[in-house]
């Protein structure tokens, strides 16, 4: 690994199919992996990781951004954290009503077979991941 | 002789189709952007995954995933058709069609039983036309096709695939090449044929362009992480396959409307011309009947 990298700031990269929603210089930020979240500072080992619903934060100085992002990957490399997610919305943007309505639908949702119990459990994590990141933000 | 009226009527009416047809070339061409755009973001997606892919399969080594799979017997296919909502669009639908008409006769003559669902009014009545039952129909990817709507159908399939109910996914669409190039094209999404669409370093610790190769942490393992992937490898590319369609719709239609322009400014020079020669028809034989009735008067 090159030493010097790791005097230097990470830089966060957010990627979702419809757009690349962030690409800025952080100083430390917590990912949310499957099975809990995972902070990452500058000069990490090479990572990569599966995302389960949460709470991305990247941490720039005195400011904090954070968004909701709904499973995915995550790419640690030479100071870059890729993250690959289908949806990511900002903290703030996470409304409480339409994601309780989620949670409702998602409990509601079939649960049969083993393919629609996966489907069902994804379903409700996301929206209890989203209930919980609007409670801490309004 | 043709009369004077009329022609100024008609060009008139040509005149008004024009503004028509270049205002709607004018959209086509912003949709178009728009549209192009959005691709090109997708592509950031797509690529990451893709090097994502390469990385893993380099740990993981063979992967084996029900998507990926060969059924050695197709008993069931479906072949999913995306065509436009709207026509004035040139050959775009047609092309497409054709091309899902031959992979449904192809199906025919290999007895093999097919379920078909279509997206897009056009192709909607298509097969009104052609007798031919459709077994889902979606009119909501306009333009701007998103993601989660997709991912949602995609989902379906999955689910319909690993369950045994379809063995092959086929996808009749506009492939986009360039803004010069578009081509109909019927492929195959399920099962995946390839994960990695292209091996650029390999997996040697010594890639091409002298950068060693990461040695990765994985949280969870790395077979894991694929098993993971593939569905969202499968969920892009049939957005791509969207995306591709919007935009080869958006460029078909400007290239049809500044067709359409250009035909009328056309018409309208040839009958500026006769309504010229009609005009100056008349006052020539209104001069003569003047000069006659001058000289009869002498």
């Amino acid at each position: 690994m090159n030493p010097t990298t790791s005097t230097s700031s990470l830089k966060c990269v957010v990627v979702t199919p419809e757009k690349a929603v962030l690409d800025v210089k952080a100083e430390f930020i917590v990912l949310p992996l499957y099975d809990g979240e995972f902070g990452v500072l500058p000069g990490h080992a090479p990572l990569v990781g599966r995302l389960g619903p949460g709470e991305l934060r990247v941490k720039q100085g005195e400011k904090t951004l954070a968004y909701f992002v709904d499973g995915g990957f995550a790419q640690v490399r030479a100071n870059v954290v890729t993250v690959l997610t289908p949806r990511a919305i900002e903290a703030k943007d996470v409304a409480p009503i339409p994601s309780q309505q989620m949670l409702a639908d998602a409990l509601a949702m079939p649960a049969d077979t083993p393919r629609q119990r996966e489907l069902r459990d994804a379903a409700i994590a996301s929206a209890r991941a989203r209930i919980r990141i609007s409670e801490k933000y309004t | 002789m043709a009369n004077s009226r009329v022609l100024l009527k008609r060009r008139k009416a040509v005149r008004n189709i024009r503004k028509i047809t270049r205002t709607m070339e004018l959209i086509a061409t912003t949709r178009f952007k728009k549209a192009l755009d959005r691709a090109t973001e997708a592509e950031a997606y797509t690529r990451k995954i893709a090097e994502l892919a390469v990385d893993l399969s380099c740990s993981a080594g063979e992967v084996s995933h029900p998507l990926l799979e060969k059924r050695p017997t197709i008993r069931k296919n479906l072949l999913l058709v995306l065509t436009a909502n709207r026509g004035l669009c040139g050959g775009y639908n047609s092309n497409v069609l054709r091309e899902a008409a031959r992979r449904i006769a192809e199906l025919r003559t290999a007895n093999t039983e097919f379920d078909l669902e279509m997206s897009g009014k056009r192709g909607a009545t298509w097969c009104r036309f052609q007798g031919l039952a459709l077994s889902a129909f979606y009119d909501k990817f306009e333009d701007k096709p998103q993601f989660a709507q997709v991912a949602e159908l995609a989902t379906k399939y999955i689910t319909l695939y690993v369950g045994g109910q379809i063995d092959r996914l086929d996808v009749a669409y506009m492939k986009f090449h360039n803004p010069a190039r578009q081509e109909a094209v019927v492929e195959t999404l399920l099962p995946l044929s390839t994960l990695v669409t292209s091996t650029r370093h390999g997996c040697d610790p010594v890639a091409a362009d002298g950068t060693t190769a990461v040695d990765y942490e994985y949280a969870p393992s790395a077979a894991d992480i694929l098993s993971e992937l593939v569905p969202m490898a499968f969920q892009v590319r049939l957005f791509k396959c969207f995306l591709d369609a919007a935009v080869s719709e958006q460029i078909a239609r400007r290239i049809a409307m500044k067709a359409a322009t250009e035909n009328a400014a056309e018409l309208i020079k040839s009958i500026t011309r006769e309504y010229n020669r009609a005009r100056q028809a008349h006052i020539t034989k209104e001069l003569a009947e003047i000069i006659a009735g001058a000289e009869a008067l002498k």
